[in-house]
């Protein structure tokens, strides 16, 4: 059996060459599994007994295997498997490009995840067997009942409001003649160039107790901004141009022979809204919706700076996880937040895929302007300027506030903020060295796996898919928290290193990578990969000369965005990073905790100029404008 | 469905639509005749699309008036107008079924279920899509994607049906056979009908008029014969696929025909200029000249190319002032060829129907 595995199929032009290059491949495949093999399954020798047979100890010692034993067998049955497909032994690359990703995705993916659900029904570190007492505990904490129910309410009511919003904004930059669209986009994208909690800062700035707005500007000491209104606030800043780009992008591929079509029928133009035009933007509404449920529930630097004692999952998480290291709670309340997110995603996925539509066919029109009667377009476009106002306001005060001596209080000019930056430069370092890691690491492996879900045909490819796909649904807390369950002991005791975080960061941001580099692939014609197949280039040529300088763009887009999100991260970074490896947003989150205000705004605004100068460099790249780097 | 429909005329008066500075329509009139069916022809963007659109109701026309019968729909919604147009894209909705398409211009005129059934089932069954209801329209191939978009518009039975370049995303093969089924299908219904195409051989083949427009303007209407026998100018000639323009001295003319010299022959039309003057020019069409052997009286020239089709072999010959005429001969006899480069005499026709100008 064995050995038929390891011979080339007949039929195929089997040359002494080609099953000599076959063996070899096999031989130094082997030898990486067996070196991985002994990373995952350590032999440790300890101390059984001790004996004392008159004057004389003996010490037995007996060995220990320590290592999952699940996740070996799952291992080798991925590596095992294809090589029962003699399609794919024909093809070695293929073979191994297969195993490669399976093994990945196992370790990296679903392993960590797997390890949420297994210690979440653990009693306790030690315990084994399947228990109920996490949850038990959690009942019995009301804060967690509360925590819960807060969480459910800040992820619908930003999900739903974020795609509202959203949908309008898109729908009025992208189909009517407002006067300054191209500023307005630009403008209404900024909020991703930051990380979510630093709008958290900038509304406190502005907002908050002495406030330049609320105090200064207006007097007002009564009212304040921390709770939830002021969580639901600031994600809808930093959501709301998550869900335009999505949105927009639909709204400007609809043919607008579609709603011309419906029109002609006789459909009014309510009717045709109603029945054409939304339908189509459904799939689109819903992955906004599932994108800015699922920040909403990750998120912790905003509850922390802004919620004003509001708890919710994340935080509570955070405690149990970093301060109280109770790992098994930690993980029931990852699962709270996981359940909620899976749900939502299967719910998405479910819809979609039944109607997920090519709207743009030959000879088509699309993104043209749509006739709107003024007392509809004004109000829309009433409501851009607004959020673009508080945008302008929100970065112009972070920008203005690094150079003030106090702000709230002191507003001379100064640079003595900048000063307090030079100690963080360790930090700096690590958040550049370790997302520029991950962004290569993501970039490579999304057009691996998008050249291994289009263009390849092979069993179990749609489970591949979705593995892959998985990260884009799974809160960034939750992915901080099944990392450190799934790597905190030998022999996998990688937390605290910069290997687990580029990993990690990369791994969850696979997703967009795959869709980036699955988009571009389907631009390049099939037929110029099998023009030079036939012309008798191996398939590692052919993809090394043909379809990764094809795909180039894409790769680096992939690259950059990877780089950005790691960057501005911090609901991943706050479980991940240690002492060695303290990620700059962390070190910049603390601040605005225990800083001054005009401190911690140095520490945004350098961050701000740094993703804007990579979106510079992105933009020149690819040649899309800034606005369109984000829609991937 | 209805044996007939309830169709009506259309009338285009002084029809204009300018894009800024583009003057996309100019100055356009035009009357189809109830139940017949005009196609537009002519280059890209010489303003057929937008005529078509403005009928629909799709552009607001920049000046003149658009009517249905006696009826003025200038300036009603697309969705009040009685026209129903067969998108180029087909534009058929990728989120429905290819039932819930046909039936959706009904259901927007909110007519009761069961009467939806009966007319979808019976467009169904006109247009040979029995078994196609429940699939959706990327599952079908593009000649029944084109039967569902016809069917749609079907049902709503409009008094005018309106094609936007209908078969240019069809195979050669299939656009022959999708625009007999068009034509058989309107002549039955006998529905007033717009045909908008660039190809002058699907022009032809299915219109009973034919409107050329060229830069916006509409430069001749008339049946196909008429425009293949009299083309108004020289841009219709070329359009119509008469390649043979030669310039021609008038000798005589009076109000019952002329007299003109080509290349030192005389030749007769049936028709006095349309201008004055002694330059003229005419089309030779290719099936009315001959080739005989050098020698023999004509114009002596040398075959350049000759390419054989089955039921003609069309020879292109440079005659003396190394103008090219295309000769066509029917039914040759592959023994007589006139080979490439043999000095051949071309027989001209001793009458034609029109002078160009
Ligand atoms: N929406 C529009 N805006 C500006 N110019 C247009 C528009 N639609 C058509 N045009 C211009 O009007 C002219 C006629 O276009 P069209 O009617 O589409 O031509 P055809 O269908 O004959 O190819 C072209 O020059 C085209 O560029
Ligand atoms: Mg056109």
């Amino acid at each position: 059996m064995a050995g038929k595995l390891l011979t080339l199929p007949q039929r195929w032009p089997v040359t002494r060459q080609r099953q000599a290059t076959f063996a070899a491949l096999i031989v130094v495949e082997a030898l990486l599994l067996a070196l991985l093999a002994a990373r995952l399954v350590q032999v440790r020798v300890v101390e059984d007994r001790r004996e004392l047979v008159g004057n004389v100890e003996t010490i037995h010692f007996r060995r220990e295997v320590i290592g999952d034993p699940l996740l070996v067998a799952l291992l080798a049955v991925g590596v095992a498997v294809p090589f029962f497909s003699g399609r794919l032994r024909r093809e070695p690359v293929l073979l191994v490009a297969l195993q490669a990703g399976i093994l990945s995705l196992t370790i990296f993916v679903l392993w960590p995840l797997g390890q949420v659900f297994a210690q979440g029904f653990r009693a306790g570190p030690l315990a084994t067997g399947f228990s109920l007492l996490q949850f038990e505990r959690l009942l019995e904490t009301p804060m967690v009942a509360r925590a819960t129910r807060n969480t459910l309410y800040i992820g619908a009511m930003s999900a739903v409001l974020a795609t509202v919003i959203g949908t309008l904004i898109a729908y009025t930059l992208s189909l009517t003649d407002v006067p300054g669209k191209r500023w307005l986009r630009i403008i209404t994208t900024l909020p991703l160039v930051s990380p979510p909690f630093a709008v958290s800062f900038a509304i406190l700035l502005l907002f908050g107790r002495r406030g330049l707005i609320t105090y200064d500007l207006l007097h007002i000491t009564s009212w304040n901004i921390y709770g939830p209104h002021g969580i639901i606030f600031v994600q809808l800043i930093s959501d709301i141009p998550l869900a335009a780009l999505i949105l927009s992008a639909v709204f400007a591929s609809i043919s607008r022979d579609l709603e011309e079509a419906a029109e002609d029928l006789g459909g009014s133009p309510l009717y045709v809204l109603r029945t054409v035009t939304f339908p189509l933007v459904t799939p689109a509404i819903l992955t906004a919706a599932l994108l800015t449920f699922i920040n909403a529930i990750a998120d912790f630097g905003n509850p922390m700076l802004i919620g004003g004692g509001y708890q919710v999952l994340a935080t509570q998480a955070f405690i149990q996880m970093i301060e109280l290291f109770d790992l098994q709670l930690g993980a029931a309340l990852a699962m709270l937040l996981l359940v909620p997110a899976l749900l939502a995603f299967a719910l998405q996925h479910w819809i979609t895929s039944k109607r997920s539509y090519v709207t743009v066919t030959s000879g088509a029109r699309t993104g043209q302007v749509r006739k709107l009667p003024g007392w509809i377009k004004w109000p829309l476009y009433g409501l851009v300027l607004l959020l673009a106002a508080i945008d302008l306001l929100l970065y112009g005060s972070i920008l203005v506030g690094a150079f003030v001596r106090a702000w709230g209080f002191d507003y001379t000019p100064t640079l003595e903020n900048l000063s307090g930056l030079s100690s963080a430069m360790p930090m700096l370092r690590n958040s550049l060295f370790v997302s520029v890691g991950s962004g290569l690491l993501g970039g490579v492996a999304g057009i691996l796996f998008a050249w291994l879900v289009t263009r390849q045909k092979f069993p179990g490819r749609g489970a591949l898919d979705f593995s892959a796909t998985l990260m884009y649904a799974i809160p960034g807390t939750v992915i901080g928290i099944g990392y450190i369950i799934a790597f905190n002991a030998a022999p996998y005791f990688w937390t605290g290193t910069f290997f687990i975080i580029i990993v990690a960061y990369a791994f969850r941001r696979l997703p967009v990578g795959l869709r980036t580099a699955v988009a571009a692939q389907r631009q390049v014609d099939p037929s110029l990969e099998e023009a030079s197949l036939d012309l008798g280039a191996s398939r590692l040529r052919t993809f090394a000369l043909i379809t990764f300088p094809l795909l180039s763009r894409a790769f680096f887009a992939g690259v950059i965005y990877i780089f950005i999100r790691s960057m501005t991260d911090l609901s991943t970074a706050i479980f991940l990073n240690a002492g060695r490896t303290q990620l700059y947003t962390v070190r910049m989150f603390r601040v605005m905790i225990t800083g001054t205000p005009s401190e911690a705004a140095a520490f945004a605004g350098l961050l701000v100029v740094i993703i804007l100068i990579s979106l510079g460099l992105l933009s020149k790249l690819t040649g899309k404008s800034f606005v369109d780097l984000f829609r991937i | 469905m209805p044996e007939t429909f309830a169709t009506a005329s259309i009338t285009l008066d002084s029809l204009s639509k300018h894009f800024g500075a583009t003057r996309a329509v100019d100055t356009v009139s035009l009357r189809v005749p109830a139940g017949s069916l005009v196609c537009l022809l002519g280059p890209s963007g010489c303003g057929k699309t937008t005529t078509l659109r403005m009928i629909g109701g799709f552009e607001d026309p920049t000046a003149g008036r658009i009517l249905i019968g006696d009826e003025e729909v200038t300036t009603l919604p697309p969705y009040v107008r009685p026209t129903a147009m067969v998108f180029q894209s087909y534009a058929l909705f990728p989120h429905m079924s290819v039932y819930d398409n046909i039936a959706y211009g009904l259901r927007a005129r909110r007519m009761p279920r069961p009467e939806i059934k009966a007319r979808v089932e019976d467009a169904l069954a006109i247009m040979e899509l029995h078994g196609q209801q429940r699939k959706s329209p990327p599952q079908l191939s593009g000649g029944q994607q084109q039967r569902v978009a016809l069917a749609r518009a079907l049902v709503t039975r409009p008094k005018v049906l309106l094609f936007d370049e209908p078969l240019s995303n069809l195979d050669a093969q299939l656009r022959v056979r999708m625009r007999g089924e068009i034509r058989a299908v309107q002549r039955r219904l006998g529905i007033t009908s717009v045909y908008v195409t660039h190809d002058q051989e699907e022009a032809f083949s299915i219109a009973d008029q034919v409107a050329v427009m060229n830069k916006g303007h509409l430069v001749q209407l008339g049946t196909p014969r008429e425009l293949y026998r009299q083309p108004a100018d020289r841009f219709v000639a070329e359009f119509v696929g008469l390649s043979n323009i030669v310039p021609a001295e008038l000798l005589d003319s009076n109000d019952a025909g002329a007299v003109v010299r080509v290349y030192g022959q005389t030749i007769r039309s049936r028709r006095p200029p349309r201008r004055p003057g002694p330059d003229t020019s005419l089309v030779l069409r290719p099936e009315a000249m001959r080739l005989e052997p050098a020698g023999a009286s004509g114009v002596p020239g040398h075959v350049q190319t000759l390419a054989f089709v089955g039921p003609l072999v069309r020879y292109v010959v440079a005659v003396q002032d190394g103008t090219l005429l295309t000769v066509d001969q029917h039914n040759p006899d592959p023994d007589e060829f006139f080979v490439e480069g043999t000095a051949v005499s071309v027989q001209l026709p001793a009458e034609v129907p029109a002078l160009l100008s």
